[in-house]
């Protein structure tokens, strides 16, 4: 079960809001797609991050992909073990693998409840 | 570098491209760290891919770039790679040169396999020489970008690579022969017919701006 304080993006991110700070990190449907992670590249602190744009990179089997911000604002936190513990992706995606805490100053994306989440993960299959 | 960036982001119809290289240059793969190639001759061209894996020394080979949807291709990274590379195994054979997939070994590449070639990966197109060809691919809002490198003449840079010139003499006709099977058999692998073209207008701009602002900025190559 994913946690239901979260909304989730079509692109398989998923954004936790208290007050004026977003927690933000990849799905266990993300993951379970990419599999065998090999390299993170997340955004240092104090830099900006801009709805449906890209906030860093993660490279799969032979694929690199975009991991696109659900939220505007700027970087406060990054995970920075996270890169040297690709496991906990799988292990905890919602949970110690989160990527970025973010200063929010937009929230107006295109942004999912679990249960809608769940069903858009079932039609992509 | 940066018209693969275009195709991928703005082609409207699936795009194959086919290419070689004039310097002939290094690509670093979008993660590599350029401090890791410093060993390199003075005068080598770097580049740095979009796309993932280790690096590649670009000298005689045909490099081939597929941009489309991502729908068109099989959801499965492997598969997709499988369905690629099958259609590049028949075009190689309709040529005279034998390769095979690999079946087994590892499934991916890992962060301290420097080059491409030296570190073959299961789906790789291998002869009893060494791998073949270098593919690697990027996703992005729905879309993928496969890149491939085909090894026409070993480079004395990489001695390890296999090469199509192991096999058949690289005469002219064998290099049209190439283009026009490589186009033919990934065209029928994605149940689409081939039909020439050149960048449109929005690509070209596209390519222009990614060449300025990424791939031919010095910030972007040695990023890492």
């Amino acid at each position: 079960m994913r946690p239901d304080d979260l909304k989730f993006q079509q692109t398989h991110e998923w954004v936790k809001i208290e007050g004026d700070t977003a927690t933000i990190g990849i799905t266990d449907h993300a993951v379970s797609h990419l599999s065998d992670l090999v390299f993170l590249d997340l955004p240092a602190v104090g830099s900006s991050v801009t709805i449906g744009e890209s906030f860093g990179e993660i490279e799969s089997v032979k694929a690199v992909s975009p991991l696109l911000a659900p939220v505007t604002g700027e970087v406060l936190e990054s995970n920075e073990e996270l890169a040297d513990n690709l496991d906990w992706l799988s292990e905890e995606p919602f949970g110690k693998a989160w990527m970025i805490k973010v200063k929010l100053t937009d929230t107006s994306g295109d942004l999912m409840e679990a249960g809608a989440y769940d069903a858009h993960c079932k039609a992509e299959g | 570098m940066a018209i693969d960036g275009a195709l991928l982001a703005a082609a409207d119809a699936p795009t194959l491209r086919l290419y070689g290289w004039q310097p002939h240059a290094v690509s670093l793969g979008y993660f590599q760290a350029i401090a890791d190639f410093d060993d390199l001759p003075a005068e080598t061209s770097v580049v740095r891919r979009a796309t993932g894996g280790g690096a590649i020394y670009h000298g005689d080979e045909l490099t081939y770039s597929l941009a489309l949807d991502a729908a068109a291709l099989p959801k499965e990274l492997a598969a997709s790679y499988a369905l690629l590379h099958d259609a590049i195994v028949r075009a190689l054979s309709s040529m005279g040169v034998r390769c095979h997939r690999a079946l087994d070994g590892r499934m991916s590449a890992r962060p301290e396999d420097r080059w491409c070639f030296a570190h073959p990966v299961q789906g790789d197109l291998m002869t009893d020489r060494g791998k073949l060809c270098g593919s690697a691919q990027r996703r992005e809002r729905g879309r993928v970008l496969h890149h491939g490198s085909l090894v026409i003449q070993r480079p004395e840079l990489t001695p390890f690579v296999a090469a199509i010139a192991d096999q058949v003499s690289p005469t002219a006709e064998l290099r049209r022969g190439l283009h026009e099977a490589i186009t033919r058999e990934i065209a029928a692998s994605l149940s689409m017919q081939p039909c020439h073209g050149e960048l449109d207008e929005r690509e070209s701009r596209l390519a222009a701006d990614l060449e300025r602002e990424v791939f031919g900025s010095e910030d972007h190559i040695a990023r890492r």
